[in-house]
């Protein structure tokens, strides 16, 4: 087995040239989990934790983009004002060594329709950079997930950052799982009121193949909604809460049934809606 | 005895060594030219191996040599507990039957453990599959042979004609899922080959049983086999017998001519040491309108392997805890393609409380009684079997006490009436007991020169806190302070110990160290003048040191006295009634369990056994594939047990009890009542909180809606 260690993006691609079947390595808290059940056997191995490009985060204008190799630790830590449900929803994954080496760039590249950071990025119509032998593209990060643990990385790609449009208004991130802690969740859901465009951008893990936008649902509110309050009335609410629970698409696991999934992602669609109605 | 150590929280022993990492666990074991080795698992539920090729793992870099049933010699079969120490009968690798899905069938050893488990992807086993049970639920029910020693199915009075005159009848259904104990340290054994003499380090509950086991196995004399284990990172029930991987480790030892190491993967865990079976209760009640119970039917059935028998009295609980005229406890069992169950935390009493406790809050709610004084109305004043005096019992006290602590009095009768914001509060309660045990032990106790005292014995510290109660007890024998004196334990080399379960360690040891002790100050004070230290005397006469010995065995008072241990749980629970998360917001047990050598260490063991009650209640599941016999999801995702944010602060009391009857230093113990009745107590509240009895565990959200 070989491992790079590349300190820049040039030489990440090169290595990843040099190596065209090398697995990428971030945190390693997806893919070690991947080698130790067996699912993966790496024989090359690229190490980004040291490539510059891919850390931190930076403000542009109209958005911030987050490099590829930010861990849950540093978006709890730095990133609680530009996107309050981003780093709730980071805060709700695993331990406190998990969220020193779990990355969302990690997040994305693995797909899981349970990443917890998904709903939010797909609510807020977030891009991911990517750089390859053909040079950068930039995709829509709902088109980037093709369905569960699939995304549309070419060969040689690197996820370089995620870039996450600002958006003034409340956000709520909820999450149910079996327990407390060190869980994936049964359902999730990132929720904004985009105050500027008057626009619900709703987000919903778990609960389908894929990170979900329920358009119908957010449409709807979106014009129910007095914007100069925000307020609603509970009818509204409701109904919303039942289009998010009608665009669900669940599977029943070990760790829920479907019914109970689509339940659920109703009962947190209203509890989003009437706590951001409130703050 | 004036204790000065004993009954004070001072301060665990290892505790320096455990948080430094210096204390060696077995897998932490390293020997000169270590080889690792690992385990093959079958991929069928049942049927007959038609090929193993272990071509291409023979030729993988690194392999020092491959073992299956085509190269194994053949082995002699260990009896099963309690007549023997073995959790399986059946040796490995013996022919070409498999049994259960998960079934050791090869072992791979390599120079290191990379090579080992990649050459242990290479083995291809070709098999004729065959028809299989795969739960409980699909087989058929069989009578016993017996358990434990006792009779599966006993009656007192009439039960039957009880029921059929009873003013108030219950009669329910209650299921526990397979549990599994998932210590935080997996199986794990080093084996290393001297000649003909063989040592093992690990990770167990039972030096002397697993030397024993070994030694009959591979046809060795006991003492040609040393067993080591000074840390253990957890048991609860797993390590208490002997596994097929600690033979596999010493038989690839001896194949590869190195000293081998064999860690089970947590996957392997799932299947290589036993598990709590699943059960089916069925619980019938009879009472008169005031809540006093006239009859209790308890008819449970579990599961076992196809090739061998387990079973733990879950319906024994329903004999012994009210006071009760008319019984009929019956235990089935179903043949299952699945590996043998073993014991866990409380086996028995653990489940077969959820049942009882559930019912008896049932009938609380029926009869219109508040359910703690429902229970005082049925205490035992006598043991209700054998019809025996306790040799002591603070139920009673228990009950009292708890509810106080608890606030009890405050608690609404009527389902649903109590809520915080939007959701619902429920208090429930239930109660506890298991039986005080204890096997022959030996100590040694050594004062040295220079003052320092040494405290051996062959005993094990699970993680429960063994090397500082018996330090205690060893200081308050001979007057000194607990800084002079150190313990060494789980070693064969050592006095001969039992295994450390059923509650028995410090009832069985404390004892022999206690009088090991009294054996050593004899001989110094024998040399003594007044005044004198024992350093002193030592050092005048010119001794490096003196040594005590002592053996301490149950006494005659067991057949005089029924001995148990008591405790009353109060749960209370916040509901979701939207989502249905059950979330344990309040949490206060009281116990009675006679002496406590050590308040801290006391009350992390109970905290352990809270925390094991209420994964059972609300999170911890083995869910098998009904089509593959196969454990779905094998790791801690899966399988939740649960973590710090799921557990709220633990109130634990202990009723000042001094029961002289029990043994010398009139400890009960107490690591297995704390688990019983908690699930119970959760399930109770949950049922106050939402007016929702649920009688299948673990209470997931969905079970709620
Ligand atoms: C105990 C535990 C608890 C967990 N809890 C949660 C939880 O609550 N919620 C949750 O969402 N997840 C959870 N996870 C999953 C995991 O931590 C997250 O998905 C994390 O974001 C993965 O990031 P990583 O940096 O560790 O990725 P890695 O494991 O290093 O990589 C994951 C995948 O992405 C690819 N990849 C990584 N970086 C890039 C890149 N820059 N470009 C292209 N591909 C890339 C890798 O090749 C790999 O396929 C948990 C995992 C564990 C072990």
């Amino acid at each position: 087995m070989t491992v790079a260690r590349p300190r820049t993006l040039a030489e990440a691609l090169g290595a990843l040239e040099a190596t065209p079947d090398a697995h990428l390595l971030a945190g390693g808290t997806d893919f070690m989990v991947e080698v130790n059940f067996g699912h993966r056997r790496p024989t090359d191995i690229v190490a980004l934790r040291r490539v510059v490009e891919l850390q931190g985060h930076e403000h542009a204008d109209g958005h911030v983009t987050l490099g590829a190799m930010l861990t849950y630790a540093e978006i709890e830590a730095d990133l609680a004002e530009d996107f309050p449900a981003l780093a709730a929803a980071g805060r709700t994954v695993g331990s406190p060594q998990i969220r020193n080496a779990g990355t969302i760039g990690g997040n994305v590249g693995t797909a899981s329709p349970a990443g917890d950071t998904l709903p939010l990025l797909v609510a807020l119509d977030a891009e991911v950079d990517l750089a390859g032998p053909e040079g950068t593209r930039t995709v829509a990060l709902d088109e980037f997930i093709t369905g569960p643990k699939r995304t549309d990385r070419r060969p040689g790609e690197i996820i370089t950052r995620v870039r996450v449009p600002r958006v003034t208004g409340p956000q709520q991130f909820l999450k149910i799982g079996t327990r407390n802690a060190m869980v994936i969740s049964i359902a999730c859901l990132a929720l904004v009121l985009d105050l500027d465009a008057r626009r619900v951008r709703c987000g919903l893990g778990s609960v389908g193949p894929r990170p979900l936008r329920p358009r119908a649902a957010e449409d709807f509110l979106s014009g129910e909604i007095d914007w100069d309050g925000p307020r609603a009335a509970p009818g509204a609410v409701r109904r919303f809460a039942e289009l998010v629970a009608e665009a669900c698409t669940p599977i029943t696991d070990q760790r829920g049934t479907a019914e109970y999934r689509r339940h659920a992602a109703g009962v947190l669609a209203r509890r989003a809606v009437e706590r951001s109605l409130q703050s | 005895m004036r204790p000065t150590a004993v009954g004070t929280p001072v301060d665990r022993a290892d505790a320096r060594s455990k948080v430094t990492g210096t204390a060696c666990y077995t897998v932490d074991v390293v020997l000169p030219d270590l080889a690792h080795a690992v385990v093959v698992q079958s991929t069928v539920p049942t049927g007959r191996i038609v090929r193993i090729d272990a071509a291409a793992a023979e030729r993988a870099p690194g392999v020092l040599g491959v073992l299956s049933h085509a190269n194994t010699p053949s082995l002699a079969e260990v009896p099963t507990f309690p007549q023997g120490p073995a959790g399986q009968r059946r040796p490995p690798l013996q022919d070409d039957t498999v049994n259960f899905d998960g079934e050791h069938l090869a072992v791979v050893v390599a120079d290191t453990l990379h090579h080992a488990a990649q050459a242990a992807a290479l083995i291809d086993v070709a098999y004729d599959r065959e028809e299989a049970v795969t739960t409980l639920e699909a087989g058929d029910e069989l009578p016993p042979s017996g358990i434990f020693g006792e009779a599966p199915d006993s009656v007192r009075g009439d039960p039957e004609a009880a029921l059929a005159r009873a003013e108030v009848r219950l009669d329910a259904t209650y299921t526990t899922p397979t549990e599994h104990h998932h210590p935080l340290e997996p199986g794990a054994t080093v084996a290393a080959w001297d000649g003909g003499r063989l040592t093992l380090y690990d990770s167990t509950q039972w030096v002397s049983g697993v030397r024993d086991a070994v030694a009959m196995t591979l046809g060795m004399a006991t003492d040609q086999v040393r067993v080591v284990s000074p840390f253990v990172g957890g048991a609860f029930g797993s390590k208490a017998m002997v596994w097929p991987h600690v033979v596999l480790a010493a038989l690839a030892a001896r194949h590869v001519g190195r000293p081998v190491k064999l860690v089970l993967s947590r996957a392997q865990m799932f299947t290589s040491l036993g598990y709590r079976s699943p059960t089916v209760q069925r619980l019938s009640l009879g009472a008169r309108q005031d809540g006093t119970l006239t009859a209790i039917v308890h008819a449970v059935t579990q599961q076992t392997s196809v090739f061998e028998e387990f079973v733990a009295g879950a319906g024994y609980i329903s004999r012994s805890l009210y006071a009760c005229p008319n019984v009929a406890v019956r235990h089935r069992l179903v043949r299952v393609n699945a590996p043998t169950p073993t014991v866990m935390r409380a086996p028995g009493e653990a489940v077969g409380s959820f049942a009882l406790e559930s019912a008896l809050d049932e009938l609380a709610a029926q009869s219109g009684v508040d359910p703690v004084a429902l229970r005082l109305r049925n205490f035992a004043e006598d043991e209700p079997q054998e019809g025996l005096a306790w040799s002591s019992n603070a139920l009673r006290e228990c009950y009292q006490v708890g509810a106080e602590r608890f606030g009890w009095e405050r608690r609404t009768t009527e389902p649903r009436s109590m809520r915080e914001g939007r959701h619902l509060v429920g208090w429930g309660m239930a109660s506890a007991t298991y039986g005080v045990h204890s096997e022959a032990a030996a100590a040694r106790v050594r004062i040295c020169a220079d003052g320092r005292i040494l405290v051996t014995s062959g005993t094990q510290d699970l993680g429960t806190g063994t090397y500082t109660t018996m330090v205690q007890v060893a200081a308050d024998a001979l007057g000194v302070p607990v800084e002079r004196v150190t313990a060494a334990l789980g070693d064969t080399d050592l006095p001969p110990a039992p295994h450390s379960g059923g509650s028995q360690t410090a009832a069985s040891v404390g004892p022999a160290v206690w009088s090991a002790a009294l054996d050593a100050c004899s001989k110094v004070l024998a040399l003594a003048e007044q005044g004198d230290s024992y350093a002193e005397i030592l050092t005048r006469h010119g001794i490096e040191f003196v040594e005590g010995r002592g053996d301490a065995r149950p006494g005659a008072s067991a057949s005089r006295f029924a001995m148990r241990s008591f405790g009353a749980h109060f749960a209370e629970v916040q509901v979701d009634p939207e989502l249905g998360e059950v979330r344990l917001t309040r949490f206060c047990g009281v116990f009675g369990a006679g002496r406590i050598l050590n308040p801290k260490t006391a009350r992390s063991q109970m905290i352990g056994g809270i925390v094991g009650g209420t994964g059972m209640a609300l999170t911890e599941r083995t869910v098998t594939d009904r089509r593959l016999g196969r454990v779905v999801s094998p790791n801690l995702s899966g399988y939740a047990v649960p973590t710090h944010a799921d557990i709220p602060w633990i109130d634990v009391c202990f009723i000042d009890e001094h029961d002289p009857h029990v043994n010398a230093l009139g400890v009960k113990g107490i690591g297995e009542v704390a688990i019983v009745g908690v699930a119970a107590a959760i399930a109770n509240a949950v049922h106050h909180a939402t007016g929702r009895r649920i009688r299948d565990l673990p209470i997931t959200p969905q079970t709620l809606l």
